[in-house]
């Protein structure tokens, strides 16, 4: 038992530290290559509004499954400002397939490259879906990990919700 | 003392208002086969101003692959100002598609190629520049499938420049590295390996193309005493080509590698030295499978000696999705055995990779459509993966013998015992015969499988989805030609049949059994159903079958409830079975159920409980054998905050 004692300490900390509310978690303001070649930093994906981040790669199955309603948010709320950043995750293996599977597919998102999870393992987005939505000011204001079919509704409800659409009362009802 | 001080030292930065993220990933198993681990990690990320900070911490015993650990794994503190980075600690970088350097730490294969040590980076406008220097323990697993065994130790500098500038990129690196390298037998090596390497790509509207080279030179220090130069052990190289082209709804990515860092007939062992290091995870050029029974048959890429050829389409039509690729392999040399341990090597010609299975070729293709139904209701994936796989060569001659045919005629002669007795004979003509000589065998796998997938998502957020895999698997040693032995003492490949040197024959052995029956194919049949409630809990029952083993069939003396209730058995639940003589239903089978629920929408447990076949599992072109896990609970619990 004594062996575990500094890891429960740890956790017990880190936990206590997560569950202050009145501490407004800000993500880092991390550089990104996108597809196209050109490179952004977070910060500056937020300058026109909200922001949701999702990492996937084409060897994930509920990845590809959430993207098509990703787009469609992304598409729907971008007179708000709101904006899908997806953040590709293949390693050099099939890093060559992630072009043409995006543009076969015509997303209009934005895609991001870390091929060896640099910035996932930043803001530790290590399980594929991991999806975090960050508010204009940089706050962070929902994670959510791995997809499941029927979830796409909750996720369009956290994004109306943040874009001031929704309120929290009407949670329940939408859910 | 260590892990208090990091815990008053995190207490303390939370308090300074820095920023910060963690998970938390912890993983329990135990079985009746002693397969027991209980992996804890927490992963720390700090952000204070142009400070950031991680640290991993483990605790972890035993781990289910690795070693044994209750310590900081893994740190880093890195700090940017304007165009400068500054890192320091464990270092994972990769430059290129990963010739030279692509670092990463793949827990589930246990494979970390991370440099414990300085990165330096300078990033303004197109240019930017990288330096790396710094120590990389790697570890090897040996004959242990779940604790490495073989150590590498590296001492490395590195670096790296590259310039972009409109749709055009170019980036040059270098990579010095000193080995400690450990052996199967006798003492350790001391290898330096130097590798340079240059990649540039090109992006237009409708295509885009990226090409990447790399050479490389090692040495090894055969005198711990001398200080001079020393005579280079082993040169190579590698290339990766990948173009892509766009039309409508299709895209076409092809792609080609000739990686030649060493030649070896067989297997690479730790006595192999000198050739690719670890951190030259290159592109492997076979797909990246997302179907279990796939995974199992799945190609062992050989990063020293391949060449290959990849063709992937993906396209929309009809708002069905379609995916087709192609892909065929093979060593970069066609192998001959002139005796059965001596075998000599001739390069292929051309650029292509070769279909002679001595070069070990390997073919796979895989199509799929998949799309969305009845109002994106209804989910569907029907697939077809097609794999063949040369795993090695036994025998490979194919030559010619000479067969010596002598005329004689008898000059002298007498009648003895009421027979002709010759006193005296002349040769008076040699005739000589050239024939065909082949002997060769080898073994292949082959595979058919059928991924199938169906999902419905109900309006209520309950949604059901089954899972279907169906796998034929033949895997035979092929024997052909008109001899099959090796004479030492003529010095000459034995014919079968000495009278007719056209005898040849074609023999194909089945290496499937079942008990003592040996089976021509191999069938597993994968059967998973899924009902979740979205956003709450998911239930999977998993179902996974088979009807013959590559090797002796092992006896799972136990069996678990879950199994006896699918199979009825009934004499489990009443105190009544055998439990020296297990069902024969259960042989080969694996039964398991796992319980997963969301405690929030970033905290995740699950529950299994059952057995799973163990086998072939990759990562990143990383490959280890699975042990199979019988009759056990497996926790795990994941949390980001």
């Amino acid at each position: 038992m004594k062996k575990y004692l500094p890891l429960i300490l740890l956790i017990l900390t880190v936990s206590l530290f997560a569950t202050d509310v009145d501490k407004k978690q800000i993500i880092p303001d991390l550089k990104v290559k996108l597809m196209d070649g050109q490179k952004i930093t977070i910060h500056e994906l937020l300058k026109d509004g909200p922001l949701l981040i999702d990492f996937w790669a084409t060897w994930c199955k509920p990845c590809k499954k959430v993207m098509k309603y990703l787009d469609q948010y992304h598409n729907e709320y971008s007179d708000k400002g709101f904006k899908v950043l997806m953040i590709n995750q293949d390693s050099p293996r099939s890093m060559g397939k992630v072009k043409t599977f995006i543009r076969s597919k015509k997303f209009d998102f934005l895609i991001g490259l870390d091929p060896n999870q640099k910035i996932a393992k930043k803001l530790n987005g290590l399980i594929m879906p991991t999806l975090i939505l960050v508010a204009q000011d940089g706050s962070i204001q929902w994670r959510h990990q791995g997809y499941m079919p029927g979830e796409e509704k909750e996720i369009e409800h956290k994004i109306r919700l943040i874009l001031g659409l929704e309120s929290e009362s009407s949670e329940n009802d939408k859910l | 003392m260590k892990h208090y001080i990091s815990l008053l030292l995190v207490s303390i930065l939370f308090s300074a208002d820095f920023d910060y993220n963690a998970s938390i990933i912890t993983n329990f198993g135990d079985n009746y086969d002693f397969y027991s681990y209980a992996e804890n990690q927490l992963n720390l990320n700090l952000f204070y101003k142009d400070i950031e900070a991680w640290v991993q911490y483990e605790y972890s015993n035993p781990p289910e692959i690795g070693f044994t650990m209750n310590d900081i794994r893994k740190f880093r503190i890195e700090y940017s100002q304007d165009d400068y980075t500054v890192k320091l600690g464990d270092i994972y970088e990769i430059w290129g598609r990963g010739l030279v350097l692509n670092q990463f730490d793949d827990q589930s294969t246990n494979f970390d190629n991370g440099i414990r040590g300085l990165f330096l980076g300078y990033e303004k406008g197109p240019l930017t520049l990288n330096h790396i220097s710094g120590n990389a323990e790697i570890w090897n697993f040996g004959p242990d499938l779940r604790t490495p065994y073989y150590n590498n130790s590296h001492n490395v500098i590195a670096n790296h420049i590259q310039y972009d500038w409109a749709s055009y990129s170019l980036g040059v690196s270098q990579l010095l590295s000193k080995e400690v390298h450990q052996k199967v037998f006798g003492s350790d090596a001391y290898v330096n390996h130097s590798l340079k390497g240059i990649h540039g790509s090109w992006t237009l509207n409708n295509a885009d193309i990226y090409l990447e080279y790399v050479d490389k030179i090692s040495t090894e220090k055969l005198n711990l005493l001398y200080d001079g130069p020393h005579d280079s052990l082993k040169t190579g190289h590698g290339f990766y080509g990948n173009m892509n082209f766009y039309f409508g709804n299709f895209g076409l990515s092809t792609e080609y590698k000739r990686m030649a860092f060493d030649v070896g007939h067989s297997d690479f062992t730790a006595d192999d030295y000198g050739n690719r290091i670890a951190f030259q995870a290159m592109p492997t050029l076979g797909r990246e499978q997302n179907s279990t029974l796939l995974g199992r048959v799945a190609h062992q890429f050989n990063f020293n000696d391949e060449r290959g050829v990849q063709i992937s389409l993906n396209g929309t039509l009809l708002n069905v999705n379609i995916v087709s690729q192609y892909a065929h392999l093979s060593r970069n040399e066609e192998w001959q055995s002139l005796t059965l341990f001596n075998w000599i090597n001739s390069s292929i010609e051309g650029y292509l990779p070769s279909s002679d299975p001595s070069a070990l070729p390997y073919w796979e293709n895989y199509h799929e459509i998949n799309g969305y139904h009845l109002n994106d209701k209804l989910y569907f994936k029907l697939g077809r993966g097609e794999n063949k796989d040369i795993l090695k060569t036994l025998r490979y001659f194919e030559g010619e013998g000479i067969s010596v045919n002598e005329t004689w005629i008898h000059t002298d002669s007498t009648e003895w015992q009421d027979d002709w007795v010759y006193l005296d004979s002349s040769l008076v003509g040699v005739d000589t015969f050239v024939y065909k000589v082949e002997s060769k065998m080898w073994q292949v796998s082959k595979a058919i499988t059928y991924p199938l997938e169906l999902s419905y998502s109900f309006n209520n957020g309950y949604n059901l989805a089954i899972n279907f895999e169906y796998q034929e698997q033949t895997k035979q040693n092929i024997s052909k030609g008109n001899s099959k032995l090796y004479s030492t003492s003529d010095s000459s490949w034995t014919l079968i049949n000495p009278d007719n040197p056209d005898s040849f024959f074609v023999q194909k052995d089945n290496l499937f059994s079942y008990g003592t029956k040996q089976i021509d194919t191999q069938i597993n049949r994968l059967v998973s159903l899924t009902i979740g409630n979205a956003s709450k809990w998911s239930i999977t029952f998993t179902h996974d079958q088979t009807n013959a083993f590559s090797g002796p069939t092992t006896i799972d003396p136990f069996y678990n409830p879950l199994e006896a209730f699918i199979y009825g058995d009934l004499k489990y639940f009443t105190g009544k079975r055998n439990k020296i003589e297990p069902p024969a239903f259960i042989q080969n089978r694996w039964v398991s159920m796992e319980v997963a629920y969301n405690l929030t929408s970033s905290q995740r447990i699950s529950i299994l409980y059952g057995s799973l076949q163990g086998g072939l599992y990759c990562s990143n072109g990383v490959c280890r054998q699975i042990a199979p896990f019988n009759d056990g609970i497996k926790l795990s619990y994941f949390a980001i905050f």
